[in-house]
């Protein structure tokens, strides 16, 4: 099968600024997968290539086997895609946005729409201006569920959400991913939803990606913890992918076994006494190997 | 699909476009009330020297209100789509670029021909209640250039807001208004008659920047 997205040899740039440089990735049919990066690490420029948006420097992008740069209304009519900071129309109102959005998909769910938005408990004639983000955000996901897309593109869901919409959102995207050849990609902040939703995830960092499974990345990827009683700096190498000092206590995250980066330290004139191997959340991970700034 | 297109852009437009309908019927009326009350107060061969030999035109205040009523209704349709770039919603709709813009462009030129049409009637009203067949006649093709300029300043200020980059949308804003002044250049009757024809040649062309326009706002460039 025909992955959903392919990204081959991927470069683009802001005027000098390189933001990415041979970027290659694939996100197969029927899977989940997470981008995750830090804050101008270019999740969105990303999802505007994908999408047609954004004319890429060079490499070639695939979506549902298209030319990102050149989608057919077909293939488009395919995507469910959610805009930063959950774009709606704000001059309609609940009911007029089910009517625009309608008269463009032939397997429009009317049901599914409504469904969504009545949780609410807003009248259908309720405006999109006079929302809250997390109200925008339900008749969002509505009008994308409503098309019964088979590929999902949602960039950063969960700006400006609470707890309780974040977990809405994420039910539904579950349910949705459950009806079977269904593939997600999605972009957010809050790295430990994704925890419970990906099966994949692209880490990004400056221009550069790591595409692993999520649970070979939680089982491979370690923190070790240890004290010590100086200023340590340990530069990035194959070995130490992330460190962090926090007054005596220190963290050193590692793709390597422990007597790996217990030797490795050694080398480096480090002698960690008690160094024990720390659990980790997504996000613990995540900043781990992307640090904090 | 259209009619969800069309749907969309008349819920956002209809207010706005109800003022200018306002807006444009006021002038018409201040203008009639005006001639009437000329007519009244000063001798008809006074008003007929300054109508023939001095060609001072009695409708002269809505000549700028067809190019603001065309610049607003752009405004109005435009503005919104480009504000966070919401005019990606639309661009992701299974329909083609060219085609969507098309009916945007259909449905604010329509509109704008609605009001063209309302000041040429209520122009030509006026003018055939007091004036001779001949005055009426000549203020509609005096009245021609306005309008084309009302067009032309719908099409430049569409392709402005949509055009990402600012020199290009300093450049056209330029080229537009170039245009547009000739097009008020000179006074009295039918000033622009001779050239008229060869300038509404370039209408096509400015009808398709638009489509440029658009184009680059989905590729979004900025060089």
């Amino acid at each position: 099968m025909n992955p959903a997205i392919e990204v081959k040899h991927l470069c683009h740039q802001y005027g000098s600024q390189t933001i990415y440089r041979d970027l290659n990735f694939t996100v197969p049919t029927g899977t989940i997968c997470g981008l995750l990066g830090k804050n101008g690490q270019g999740k969105t420029t990303l999802v505007n290539i994908l999408m047609g948006f954004l004319k890429p420097s060079s490499g070639r992008c695939l979506v549902l086997g298209d030319d990102s740069f050149h989608l057919p209304p077909s293939t488009r009519a395919r995507i469910g895609l959610l805009h930063e900071g959950h774009l709606a129309y704000e001059f309609l109102t609940i009911a007029q946005t089910e009517r625009f959005f309608s008269g463009f998909y032939p397997g429009w769910e009317r049901e599914i729409f409504f469904d969504l938005v009545n949780k609410m408990g807003l009248s259908h004639d309720h405006k999109i201006c006079r929302m809250s983000c997390g109200q925008r955000s339900q008749v969002v996901l509505g009008v994308i569920m409503a098309q019964n897309p088979d590929l999902l593109i949602l960039d950063d869901y969960s700006m400006g959400l609470d707890a309780g919409y974040r977990r809405l959102f994420l039910d539904v995207l579950k349910d949705f991913a459950a009806l079977g050849n269904k593939t997600i990609f999605v972009t957010s902040h809050i790295v430990q939803d994704l925890e419970k939703l990906v099966d994949s995830m692209i880490f990004i960092d400056k221009g550069e990606i790591i595409q692993t499974e999520l649970d070979s990345f939680m089982n491979s990827f370690h923190c070790y913890d240890f004290e010590d009683g100086g200023e340590l700096s340990l530069a990035k190498d194959e070995v130490i992918r992330g460190f962090e000092q926090r007054g005596e206590r220190i963290s050193v995250f590692s793709f390597a076994d422990k007597e790996t980066v217990q030797s490795h330290l050694d080398s480096m004139g480090v002698h960690p006494k008690k160094m024990r191997e720390k659990k980790m959340s997504l996000e613990d991970a995540f900043i781990g190997l992307m640090g904090k700034y | 699909m259209i009619y969800s297109i069309f749907y969309k852009e008349w819920i956002k437009i209809r207010y706005f476009f109800l003022a200018l309908v306002c807006l444009n019927g006021a002038i018409c009326l201040k203008i009639w009330v005006d001639i009437r009350q000329q007519l009244q107060a000063e001798h008809a061969e006074m008003i007929w020297y300054q109508a023939i030999h001095i060609q001072s035109l009695f409708y002269s205040d809505i000549r700028y209100i067809p190019l603001l009523s065309g610049i607003c209704l752009a405004v109005v349709q435009f503005v919104p789509e480009i504000l966070q770039k919401r005019l990606r919603l639309s661009l992701h709709l299974p329909v083609d670029r060219e085609c969507l813009l098309a009916i945007f462009l259909a449905l604010g030129l329509g509109l704008y021909a609605v009001l063209a049409l309302l000041d040429t009637a209520a122009i030509w009203a006026v003018s055939r209640y007091y004036f001779p067949v001949e005055i009426a006649v000549s203020s509609l093709t005096t009245f021609l250039p306005w309008h084309y300029a009302g067009f032309v300043g719908y099409l430049g200020m569409s392709l402005i807001l949509l055009e990402p980059s600012w020199s290009r949308r300093v450049f056209v804003l330029l080229v537009f208004s170039g245009f547009i002044s000739l097009l008020f250049s000179g006074s009295g009757y039918c000033r622009l008659n001779p050239a008229l024809p060869w300038l509404m040649l370039l209408a096509p062309l400015f009808f398709l920047t638009v489509f440029q326009g658009g184009s680059r706002f989905q590729q979004g460039e900025v060089t």
